[in-house]
């Protein structure tokens, strides 16, 4: 993989390691991507190519998962870390708040 | 539009006191009021007298567990009912949880409620603390904790049963919610006014400025003395207007990775497509309110500003996501302003 991983991503994987509660450490690859070991878990971070309609791609050495934006990656890099993580998706109240 | 409010707290810290109280006071007249008992025999209810204008409906089991769905068609009943004639023309609704309900899910429950929508609005929920056990029921009960976290009014009763002040349970509460108003019941009364007010909406400027007030960007333990440590209140603040796509995105990401740990949410948002009326957002674990829209900024300060309750929430992940969300959706949008409106050629 390849590409350049601006520094805020970067920044945000290293805090969300820390908010997870998970010993790790995020380094640049000579790449320009994102390298992250976490225990026995090592993940590949890179901009996914050109036309394809995704943003990030995350590896784990055997695949790919191409994922579209920031909460796709934080996701994926959580499930990756910790088999045990599911998301829980937002939702909307159908009641407002006092007028 | 009938305002609902949730009154909850511990066993035995003096919420079906209160609403007995309460419901005598002309204050809090044409109050339908909906009591939740743990147990097949209830007895709280037996324990309230009425006006006539106010009535009592009873629900046994644990409203945060079993009974989410009764809890709605109750509700669903109550307004059937009213429109009918066949209920007093009651004003709010008052819920009071079991002593060692989870209010959480409860709020869920009404906030989701797609057949009450257009015909309730939650108005807040309205904690009772033991003045004189509450510090042990806080060290050894979670339920206890998440009662007091989730508050928009905590009420301090049984003062008159201490020698002294209690000042440092105060403290810890304070700690505990910053911007929950903290009231005290002297010998069981208190002014129905300050209590079921409204506290969430836009029109609460009062409110909302108490939240606003704690904005001063930090993280704040629970307490100093090793309680509570893992609940945390965070207040970020930060200078530019934010796409709604961005705030969307945060939302998202706050519900996938911090859940039921997120116990409030409240905040003041400066969007860009709306610059001049800014957007109250305002949420619990993993839901959120439709954003609520002032008509203007309240004052000159039009920093977008957030106050989260919660566990082991992390201020740092906080604003590095949303450093992250805001530069992806800025980068998104560039690319997306340099493209061809559809049709052009």
């Amino acid at each position: 993989m390849s590409g350049a991983i601006p520094d805020y991503l970067a920044a945000l994987l290293q805090e969300s390691l820390a908010a997870w509660g998970v010993a790790g450490v995020v380094s640049r690859s000579a790449d320009g991507g994102l390298e992250l070991r976490a225990a026995s878990v090592h993940l590949q971070i890179a901009r996914a190519p050109p036309g394809l309609p995704f943003r990030w791609l995350v590896g784990d050495g055997d695949r790919n998962r191409a994922v579209s934006g920031v909460p796709g990656l934080l996701r994926t890099v959580r499930a990756g870390i910790d088999p045990s993580y599911r998301p829980i998706a937002a939702r909307i109240a159908a009641l407002p708040l006092a007028p | 539009m009938i305002p609902v409010w949730v009154l909850t707290g511990f066993l035995g810290s003096g919420k079906t006191t209160l609403l007995g109280r309460l419901l005598k006071s002309p204050d809090f007249s044409r109050t339908a009021v909906i009591i939740n008992e743990f147990g097949e025999i209830g007895l709280d209810h037996d324990l309230i007298e009425t006006s006539e204008e106010s009535f009592v409906a009873l629900q046994t089991g644990c409203l945060c567990c079993a009974v989410r769905d009764d809890l709605v068609l109750t509700l669903e009943d109550l307004l059937r009912r009213r429109a009918a004639g066949t209920a007093p023309p009651f004003e709010r609704i008052v819920i009071e949880t079991s002593g060692l309900a989870d209010p959480a899910p409860i709020l869920h429950a009404l906030m989701l409620g797609p057949t009450l929508a257009g015909q309730l609005v939650v108005a807040g929920v309205v904690t009772t603390v033991d003045a004189v056990n509450g510090w042990r029921t806080l060290d050894r009960h979670r339920e206890a904790l998440k009662q007091v976290a989730v508050a928009d009014r905590l009420l301090l009763t049984k003062t008159d049963l201490l020698d002294a002040p209690a000042t440092r349970l105060t403290a810890r509460l304070a700690a505990l919610n910053p911007p929950a108003r903290l009231l005290t019941a002297t010998f069981g009364e208190v002014e129905a006014a300050g209590l079921f007010d409204l506290v969430c909406g836009s029109r609460a400027p009062a409110e909302l400025a108490r939240w606003l007030a704690l904005s001063a960007p930090g993280e704040r333990r629970g307490t100093q003395h090793g309680h509570d440590t893992e609940i945390v209140s965070v207040a970020i603040v930060w200078d530019r207007p934010m796409r709604a796509v961005g705030l969307t995105l945060l939302l998202e990401v706050l519900a996938d990775h911090c859940g039921g740990d997120l116990l409030r949410l409240k905040g003041l948002v400066n969007i860009v497509e709306c610059p001049e009326r800014p957007a109250v957002i305002h949420g619990m674990q993993h839901v959120f309110h439709p954003p609520a829209w002032l008509a203007r900024w309240p004052s000159q300060d039009r920093r977008s500003r957030l106050v989260l309750i919660g566990r082991n929430l992390r201020q740092a992940w906080i604003e590095a996501l949303l450093t992250a969300l805001e530069m992806e959706v800025a980068e998104v949008h560039g690319v997306a302003a340099k493209l061809p409106a559809t049709g052009e050629q």
